[in-house]
């Protein structure tokens, strides 16, 4: 160990029991002297620093302290559970109200397409098969076109459904005329059931609306309104402007026009 | 819980004592000192499960405090006693004479950066890697920061500069 080392380790620790360190002191005559004064300096430092006492009583202010600071929380416990409690029952209300919106709006949907079922029933007993042109010009107005086999449609015409326009055509079932109406935009959760004491139905959810499909009650539905689904080309549900007020002109053309509902 | 609490009631009656020091060395202000040892043990008990194992909750409260010391720097810079004055309220063990007053305006004048190690070394007698792990530095930077800090301190101490190694 040189002088360099002996002092720079010294400085890191002017008490350090090092053998080489303690060796070099012992044989260094300039160092022996400077590792006394770094040592009487550190001891000077220390007493600065170590002979302090801390006030009388801190430590029972402390613990008191700390006593007081287990009761705020156990008592702030009882206030976030409060709240807790408090923001899960307005929660549950809040989505309890949103269902019971969404189950009204269902109803509602489901109660409109009876509405205009019962309003339009003059419909019902068209016997005259609608073209395939027809069809095609009814739903080409919605940018939507017929991709399949559709079956026999007695009647077809843009119709209105609360605020929205689609495509109301009347098909023959087997127990007598069913309803279909494609109600682009009118977005449905799920499969929304259409009853009354003639009708029975079921509203299908699709990516671009939904579809109602309608017959007397006993009538065999099954598949029917998946069919129909897939046998007509949406455009993308955020083109299609079934908005009444977004399509006043093309609906009151529409009405103009024979078979409109 | 009171078994927790008794052994807390013994931590702080055990440590107490050396965090004022601590806390005496970085703020030389006795009502801060007292705040801070005071804010520490609370933030210990609050995270009690911390405090277990006594040799790591030293070292842990050890931080704590210079943890709570820096955060009162940044809200509001507190006094800091000039260290020839004497505290506002007496303190036992306070070192009254001209050489404890000079060492302690040396101490304050110190970059926190050469402080810290210096206090952890000198009041709470921790090993180069001990205090390696409290600050987030390796060990060698540690032993160059005690190095300059004493270093630094001998030459405010004395009014011609020391022939001693640089680094």
């Amino acid at each position: 160990m040189n002088c360099l080392d002996f002092r720079r380790q010294l400085l890191t620790d002017p008490f350090s029991k090092d053998i080489e360190l303690l060796t070099h002191e012992a044989e260094c005559p300039s160092c022996a002297p400077f590792a006394r004064d770094v040592r009487a300096q550190e001891i000077r430092l220390r007493n600065a620093l170590q002979e302090i006492s801390p006030p009388e009583g801190m430590a029972e202010r402390i613990q008191l302290a700390a006593r007081f600071d287990q009761r705020s929380t156990v008592q702030r416990r009882w206030w976030y559970s409060a709240a807790a409690a408090v923001l899960m029952t307005v929660g549950i209300s809040m989505v309890s109200l949103v269902s019971t919106s969404i189950d009204r709006g269902n109803v509602a949907l489901a109660q409109s397409v009876i509405n205009h079922i019962e309003d339009e029933s003059h419909h019902l007993r068209e016997a005259q098969q609608v073209s395939a042109g027809r069809i095609n010009r009814v739903f080409a107005r919605f940018g939507a076109e017929i991709a399949g086999n559709i079956g026999t449609v007695n009647f077809a015409a843009e119709c209105l459904m609360r605020d929205r326009t689609g495509v109301h055509l009347v098909m023959p079932g087997q127990m007598g005329p069913i309803t279909v109406f494609f109600m682009p935009g009118e977005m449905a959760d799920s499969n929304i059931a259409v009853n009354s004491t003639r009708f029975s139905g079921r509203i299908l959810p699709t990516s671009w609306g939904s579809i109602a499909v309608v017959g007397e009650s006993g009538e065999s539905l099954d598949g029917l309104g998946e069919r129909l689904a897939a046998a007509v080309r949406w455009p993308d549900s955020r083109t299609v402007d079934s908005n009444l007020f977004g399509r006043g002109r093309l609906i009151a053309a529409s009405f103009t026009q024979p078979q409109d509902s | 819980m009171a078994t927790l609490r008794s052994d807390f009631d013994t931590l702080v009656n055990a440590l107490s004592p050396e965090l004022y020091r601590y806390a005496m060395g970085l703020c030389h202000n006795p009502s801060t000192a007292e705040d801070l040892v005071q804010e520490t043990f609370l933030r210990g008990w609050r995270s009690r499960d911390n405090l277990r194992d006594t040799k790591a909750a030293r070292a842990w409260l050890y931080t704590i405090l210079r943890n709570e010391h820096a955060r009162l720097y940044e809200r509001q810079r507190p006094e800091v006693r000039d260290p020839f004055e004497l505290p506002d309220v007496p303190v036992h063990g306070y070192d009254t004479s001209a050489e404890a007053f000079v060492m302690r305006r040396a101490l304050t004048h110190l970059d926190a950066d050469y402080r810290d190690p210096l206090l952890l070394q000198v009041v709470g007698g921790f090993s180069c890697k001990e205090i390696g792990r409290m600050l987030d530095l390796n060990t060698n930077t540690v032993l160059t920061r005690l190095f300059r800090a004493r270093k630094a301190l001998r030459e405010q101490l004395s009014d011609q500069p020391q022939l001693e190694a640089t680094r």
